[in-house]
């Protein structure tokens, strides 16, 4: 297992390589400068002198070959820099963005985890019957509305109407319920209808039946059998979304003011923060690639099986 | 089994019903707000946040002046003229090159510590070290007369001066006593700084030492809200009691409750215009295009968030006095018949059996991309084609490039009470932003000569002549100002709602009647 681990982390070397000089090159020939962005921040027309001073100054006139391999040097030795728009470490704002991310992030999974696969398994065994169609119709509107709406209509009826929640979050755990939740109603969604194709899959299987005929309980069936078997796809599926989640979902962060990373990103794009998209972008591939590694992982845990693969 | 299922899952629905009310108690902040509320705090929401509130950087110091934390030497007043602050009086040498200024009587910072004349300078020195934008200022010999006057002397007439020191970047700090310029300066204003988050919520205590008088609020609250629809919430549930930059959707809201709600509306100084390029399009076909652009019309369609204007700075300011020819097709048809268009059978101008299509370049920010749309409905409308362009950075594409028929365009028209900036940035022969080929040698020694003008009114004049020859010429089009529309909770005042700038909000006069 170690010998596996090992290589897998070596494997990211490249990839991270790969991505940052993509990312650099992408943000380099795309139109936009960083200097101008800055100056003209709240629409004040500058002097090109003006501009072109800035540019010296944060090292924008330099080749880009140049530039990246400075940036590499110094995020080699653990220095992501500073960023151009405010001058603040880039660590520290991607450390307070991702705090408040992993949050968000992680209590929506649990969320959706609690309700979905309860609620998936339920489906499958009802399946065909009205509850079955119901929860399936719930999923399609939760899978369609927009979440921009979402988070409109949740702030309404629970902020306005009923006043249970402030609109105003102010970072508190009452306040993380909203953005949880709308953050949540299409991943409970999604998950719902995948982990019950999944759950019926494993229900047409001969051991269920077999089980069944040695009058094993349904629950211990569905539980230690359905559940347990269905367990690597199911991984699989929270694994794709937990890179989803880290992502951020702008929207989200932006209606109910909560400051994570997608919407530090989206700003650090639209200010042409290039020492803040790379740390991004360095945050993200780690992260994609250590949640793929943790599933390959518990592949081998649940299924002994993949250990000789 | 069934039963089973269910109570299973009213469990788990109960369980996050509960992990989703745990907070029920925090909820009671209200409560705990009310009696803020008795302690007369202002909540505000506001559409920037800086990392800093050191005044002298980047545009920090448009926040510092609205969370009422610094000052500067002149403020601008609503109707765009430079009023006294921390200084009570500004005298020009006959020779028009040094400035005596004079500070205000008891100036002085929240610590106690009179603002002086050195101080003054020093200030002023800093800013031209950390912001390229004041970088001129290093240029400039100062000398204090003594602890209440200052010399300003600048290597040639500089006759805006007094709007430059009234930009909130030069606002004036405490520089021995500041220990933490990013998160606690120490200034002028009517309020102190309470806690800071970079990029987030600020709040403000009052000055108990405030030089100006007494301050009416004991606290602000400033948070950083992007969302229109958040905003229009907070105010609902009453978390807000104050904002500008109202989208006209939720203007129709708080229209219906006047009970609760106090609207102004006033155009302010971001300009909406466009650009004809003078090397593609003939006189006749430019002029054509302005006679069919027709502002009123797109202001009604943005619904209150723009006012229709003639020219770029304010018709209520001396120099904005100038008028563009009324909105015409007919005539408009007429001109682009006489330079040998004719109507095709798909209802568009042609010449020599090539169609008049015309490219016109936008960016979707400040409502550009649906000005776009209205402009390429307007002109199919006389026959004209128009295929639209969209770009994310105007200044690296189509501006640096002029390669455009028509660009859209949104700058601060007005910086500082005076229109020099925007005639320097936009008609200037040079000017980035004078990029469809617009070149007057009369218009170049009007602008040289306004450059120097020391008089206010023959500056308006001047100014008036300028962009008058330019809508004349038809190199440019100005369509809207942006209104600055501000909601206040009934019983909140003095939130600098008939000022157009951006960078005032409260002072030492905003109040907050407490109801029940």
């Amino acid at each position: 297992m170690g010998k596996y681990i090992g290589k897998r982390l070596l494997q990211m070397i490249p990839v991270l390589f790969g991505v940052t000089f993509l990312t650099f090159l992408l943000l380099y020939l795309s139109p936009g400068d960083p200097a101008e962005k800055k100056l003209k921040a709240q629409g004040i027309a500058v002097s090109d002198e003006v501009v072109e001073q800035v540019r010296q100054e944060m090292g924008l006139d330099r080749p880009f070959l140049v530039q990246y391999a400075d940036w590499l040097f110094d995020a080699l030795h653990g220095d992501l820099g500073t960023s151009y728009k405010d001058g603040r470490s880039v660590t520290d704002k991607l450390a307070e963005g991702m705090g408040n991310t992993l949050i968000l992030s992680l209590a929506s999974l649990f969320f959706s985890l609690l309700l979905s696969v309860p609620l998936a398994l339920y489906t499958a065994v009802r399946k065909n019957h009205f509850s079955d169609y119901l929860i399936r119709f719930l999923t399609f509107v939760g899978n369609s509305v927009p979440s921009f709406l979402l988070s409109v209509l949740l702030i309404y009826f629970f902020c306005i109407q009923l006043k249970w929640f402030p609109v105003i979050t102010k970072g508190t755990l009452q306040g993380l319920f909203l953005p949880m939740l709308a953050l949540s109603i299409p991943m409970i969604s999604r998950f719902i209808r995948q982990f019950r194709a999944e759950f019926l899959e494993q229900l047409s299987q001969e051991y269920v039946t077999g089980a069944r005929v040695r009058g094993v309980k349904e629950h211990l069936i569905l539980l230690c059998n359905v559940l347990h078997n269905s367990m690597m796809p199911l991984l699989t599926i929270v694994g794709l979304s937990v890179g989803t989640l880290m992502g951020g979902s702008v929207v989200i962060e932006t209606i109910f003011m909560w400051p994570g990373l997608g919407k530090l990103v989206m700003d650090s794009i639209t200010a042409r923060d290039y020492p803040v998209i790379q740390g991004f972008v360095i945050l993200m591939a780690v992260l994609y690639v250590g949640i793929n590694l943790l599933i390959d992982i518990s592949y081998r845990v649940f299924d002994p099986r993949t250990q000789s693969v | 089994m069934k039963k089973r299922w269910s109570a299973i899952i009213t469990a788990l629905m109960t369980c996050a019903l509960v992990l989703g009310l745990t907070g029920t108690d925090t909820f009671v902040t209200d409560a705990a707000e009310a009696s803020e509320a008795e302690k007369k705090i202002l909540y505000v929401a506001e559409d920037f946040s800086y990392a800093s509130l050191d005044a002298h950087k980047e545009y920090y110091g448009w926040m510092t002046s609205l969370y009422g934390l610094t000052e500067t030497l002149f403020k601008m007043g609503d109707d765009s003229s430079v009023e006294p602050w921390l200084a009570s009086d500004a005298a020009l040498s006959e020779d028009g090159l040094t400035w005596t200024i004079t500070l205000s009587e008891g100036a002085a910072f929240s610590n106690g510590e009179p603002v002086t004349a050195e101080m003054v300078i020093r200030n002023l020195q800093r800013a031209a070290e950390v912001n390229a934008r004041f970088a001129y200022l290093a240029e400039y010999e100062m000398e204090a007369v003594d602890e209440q006057a200052l010399t300003i002397t600048t290597p040639s007439v500089y006759p805006t001066l007094q709007n430059d020191l009234a930009s909130p970047e030069l606002a004036i700090l405490d520089l021995d006593n500041t220990t933490d310029y990013d998160n606690a300066p120490i200034a002028t204003g009517p309020f102190v700084v309470g806690t800071f988050e970079p990029e987030g919520t600020v709040t403000v205590a009052k000055n108990e030492n405030y030089w100006g008088g007494d301050v009416q609020l004991d606290g602000a609250v400033f948070y950083y809200m992007q969302d229109d629809n958040t905003k229009l919430a907070a105010m609902q549930s009453g978390e807000l009691d104050c904002y500008t930059s109202v989208t006209a959707a939720a203007v129709e809201i708080y229209s219906l409750d006047p009970d609760t709600y106090q609207l102004t509306v006033i155009p302010a100084t971001r300009l909406q215009f466009y650009i004809l390029n003078e090397n593609t399009l003939s006189d006749n076909v430019r002029a054509a295009i302005n006679l069919t652009v027709d502002a009123e019309a797109i202001a009604a369609y943005l619904n209150g968030t723009v006012s229709a204007t003639d020219g770029p700075f304010s018709s209520s300011t001396a120099y904005g006095q100038v008028v563009k020819a009324a909105v015409d097709t007919d005539a408009a048809m007429a001109l682009l018949e006489e330079d040998g268009y004719v109507r095709n059978e798909d209802g568009f101008y042609e010449k020599d059996g090539e169609e008049l299509s015309l490219n016109l370049y936008y960016y979707a920010s400040r409502s550009l991309d649906t000005l776009a749309i209205l402009m390429q409905e307007q002109l199919k409308n006389i026959g004209v084609n128009v295929e639209l362009y969209a770009e994310e950075d105007p200044d690296a594409t189509y501006i640096a490039s002029g390669d455009f028929d028509i660009a859209l365009y949104c700058m601060i028209s007005d910086k500082a009470g005076d229109p020099y900036y925007f005639i320097d940035s936009t008609l200037r022969d040079g000017a980035a932003l004078n990029c469809g080929g617009f070149e007057s040698e009369e218009c170049e020694s009007l602008i040289n000569e306004l450059q120097y003008e020391t008089d206010t009114d023959r500056r308006a004049e001047l100014a008036n002549e300028i962009v008058q020859m330019a809508i004349d010429d038809n190199a440019f089009g100005y369509v809207g100002l942006f209104n600055k529309t501000t909601v206040m909770r009934v019983g909140v005042s003095g939130f600098a709602e008939t000022s157009p700038f951006d960078f005032y909000a409260i002072d030492a006069d905003t109040d907050k009647t407490v109801t029940e």
